[in-house]
């Protein structure tokens, strides 16, 4: 049946479309790439922002954030459980906290890129209870047009992350932690 | 019942019209200042209406270009003609998995199919899983508003609701617990749910990928548990090119909530190996909107929902006076392209005043489409007949100096002489029903003007430089 209604949908908007237009070209509007920038609107929509001297300084740092974390998992920490894309929903559900590395910062709205490689599992950054995006402050950009700029591709599942998961559903309240990560934490180095 | 009498029922309740009414403004002062912030945010409209423009020209092109790369990367996509066609796709594929337990996140297109009925009728369980949908769902509601689609709700129903649906206590009306339940009642839901089902923002035709923008991550977490991910979108969801998200993402959210941007901005292009991704195609009327000049343009709707938050209109009658999947301004032009006859009241539900115009981020003509909509109800017939013989009348009336003279004259006496209970007869007089006409005076300008002595020299002229 597809196949007809294909046809016959590709055929319509043919027919009925409007003379052809111009592509505009997006230009880089510039702006403020800075960690400040970025630190203050992070802020502004329930994340926070931690500097770390190094990562060398993510254990202990992340000892002293979560002092109460139960079953943690990093590609970045040799201590942590191991989770990979065939980790069953059981164990997922189970996690507390997830440290990943963040790929790109932007600085207007304190988004994170998250490429589906950084994740070890496409569904950890939204089961876990809490989340921690480890990114190196160079790789703040200013605007989502520089970062999508710098994306060569966005694979096989990605995600810009700003903030904690949330909602404002039940008049206009604005509460942290509806269905993904409680709680969201940049570490910047 | 017309957009009016449904209307009527929203406003007994005066005290949550009024909370309605400035609740929604709140939304769109929060949009003010996301927006102000942005040097560039009028460069951004002009950018992304261009881009939808040039999308729309040749959407044929593009909408090849991303099938292509949607089966490139293992996607397998299908095509509906509309509504009945799509419904009966995504239950084939629920079906091809043997699977009865599915969850959902936001679609105004599956709410558009009345997809939730058709798949509970075939005996599949589907669970809206974004929060405001999910209460309304367990209410066995519509949707008031396409962003926040409990808004014609406060806490205290809320909180009933989940008394009975989810064994909250009784009275419970704090936003937070209210959420931490659902939250553990939605979890159970995804940890279970077989197939996803998801709504689409943009469609790249570049990369063949599709991009999901949620708060809650819902429409993530559904996904990425799920063995088997359908996402569902119309044909006017294109757009170009990765880069052009860079202008969409940063209008969307501040044009939605007045948020820098959505939480996740999720970008879903490859099933994982041994799981599937479905993308349908619909049609349902689009391409007919795209054959009318005067109203295509209503197809580069985002869907953020700005017309109706700015709405006087919309704010004072609630989403469901519409009676359409899209209220508002937005939906009073997409409706009577869908039905004609049924939404022939939604184009008059508007002061004209043009605010929706001026907050649209891709810049829709919606005002004056709203005024094309009212000539072309008024040729096919389909405005009551009150209204076509009394805009007859007046037509004739504006039309000539004498007679709108005399028409005045007849009017002012008339008003002082006939009983308030006749010149303000509820039956007779619809703009009486909640104003008081004016004093009627006793003369007209042109009256008090021609009896005016002539002034005996010409006013002194600005000196102009040679």
């Amino acid at each position: 049946m597809s196949t007809a209604s294909r046809d016959r949908i590709l055929a319509a908007t043919k027919a009925n479309k409007p003379t052809e237009t111009s592509l505009p070209t997006v230009p880089d509007f510039g702006g403020e790439a800075t960690a400040e920038r970025f630190t203050a609107v992070l802020t502004g929509i329930g994340g926070s922002v931690v500097w770390l001297d190094g990562l060398a300084q993510l254990e202990p740092t992340l000892r002293q954030l979560f002092p109460a974390a139960g079953r943690t998992v990093s590609p970045l920490l040799a201590t942590s459980a191991a989770v990979d894309a065939h980790t069953p929903t059981e164990v997922l559900a189970g996690i507390d906290l997830a440290v990943l590395p963040g790929e790109i910062g932007v600085a207007e709205n304190g988004a994170v890129w998250l490429p589906e490689a950084n994740m070890m599992h496409r569904a950890l950054p939204t089961i876990t209870q809490h989340l921690v995006l480890v990114l190196d402050h160079r790789r703040i950009v200013a605007t989502m047009h520089q970062a999508y700029a710098q994306l060569p591709n966005t694979g096989g599942y990605g995600a810009f992350i700003a903030g904690p998961s949330k909602t404002a559903d039940i008049e206009q309240s604005l509460v942290i932690g509806a269905h993904g990560a409680r709680s969201l934490v940049v570490l910047l180095y | 019942m017309n957009h009016a009498t449904r209307a009527d029922k929203f406003l007994l309740d005066a005290d949550r019209t009024t909370w309605h009414d400035e609740t929604l403004w709140f939304v769109r002062e929060k949009r003010d200042r996301a927006v102000y912030a942005v040097p560039e945010f009028q460069e951004l409209r002009e950018l992304a209406s261009g881009i939808k423009d040039h999308t729309l020209s040749r959407l044929d092109l593009y909408l090849r270009e991303f099938e292509a790369a949607a089966q490139a990367n293992g996607v397998h996509v299908h095509w509906a003609a509309d509504a009945a066609e799509h419904n009966a796709i995504i239950l084939d594929i629920i079906r091809q998995q043997g699977a009865t337990r599915i969850v959902k996140s936001k679609s105004m297109l599956t709410e558009e199919c009345h997809l939730n009925p058709y798949l509970i009728k075939h005996g599949i369980e589907v669970v809206d899983t974004d929060l405001g949908e999910r209460i309304i769902q367990f209410r066995e509601e519509a949707p008031s508003h396409i962003v926040l689609p409990a808004i014609h709700l406060k806490k205290e129903d809320v909180g009933e609701t989940f008394h009975i649906h989810l064994g909250t206590e009784k009275g419970e009306s704090d936003p937070q617990r209210l959420t931490e339940a659902a939250r553990q009642h939605l979890r159970a839901k995804f940890l279970a749910g077989q197939v996803a089902i998801s709504g689409v923002n943009f469609a790249v035709a570049e990369t063949g990928g599709v991009v999901v923008c949620t708060n809650e991550g819902n429409a993530d977490l559904g996904v990425n548990l799920a063995a088997v991910h359908i996402a569902c979108m119309g044909i006017e969801k294109i757009i170009p090119r990765l880069t052009d998200l860079g202008v969409f993402t940063r209008l969307l959210a501040r044009s939605a909530t007045g948020q820098p941007v959505t939480t996740y901005t999720s970008h879903f292009t490859k099933p994982l190996p041994g799981r599937e991704m479905h993308i349908v195609i619909v049609d349902n009327g689009r391409t007919q909107q795209l054959g009318r000049p005067d109203f295509r343009a209503s197809l580069k709707c985002i869907r953020c929902g700005a017309c109706m938050n700015t709405c006087p209109v919309y704010r004072r009658s609630g989403g469901h006076s519409y009676d359409f999947t899209v209220p508002g301004p937005i939906g009073a032009i997409l409706s009577p392209n869908i039905d004609m006859k049924k939404h022939s009241s939604l184009p008059f539900a508007s002061t004209l005043c043009g605010s929706c115009t001026d907050v649209c981020p891709v810049k829709i003509d919606i005002h004056t489409q709203l005024y094309k909509w009212r000539q072309v109800l008024g040729e096919a017939n389909e405005i009551p007949a009150s209204k076509k013989w009394s805009m007859k009348f007046m037509g004739r009336v504006l039309a000539s100096t004498r007679v709108y003279g005399l028409g005045g004259q007849f009017a002012r006496r008339a008003l002082r002489l006939l009983p308030h209970s006749l010149t303000h007869a509820k039956s007779m007089n619809a703009w009486a029903v909640a104003r008081e006409l004016p004093e009627a005076p006793r003369q007209s300008f042109r009256e008090w003007y021609a009896k005016q002595p002539q002034p005996v020299s010409s006013p002194p002229q600005p000196k102009v430089p040679a």
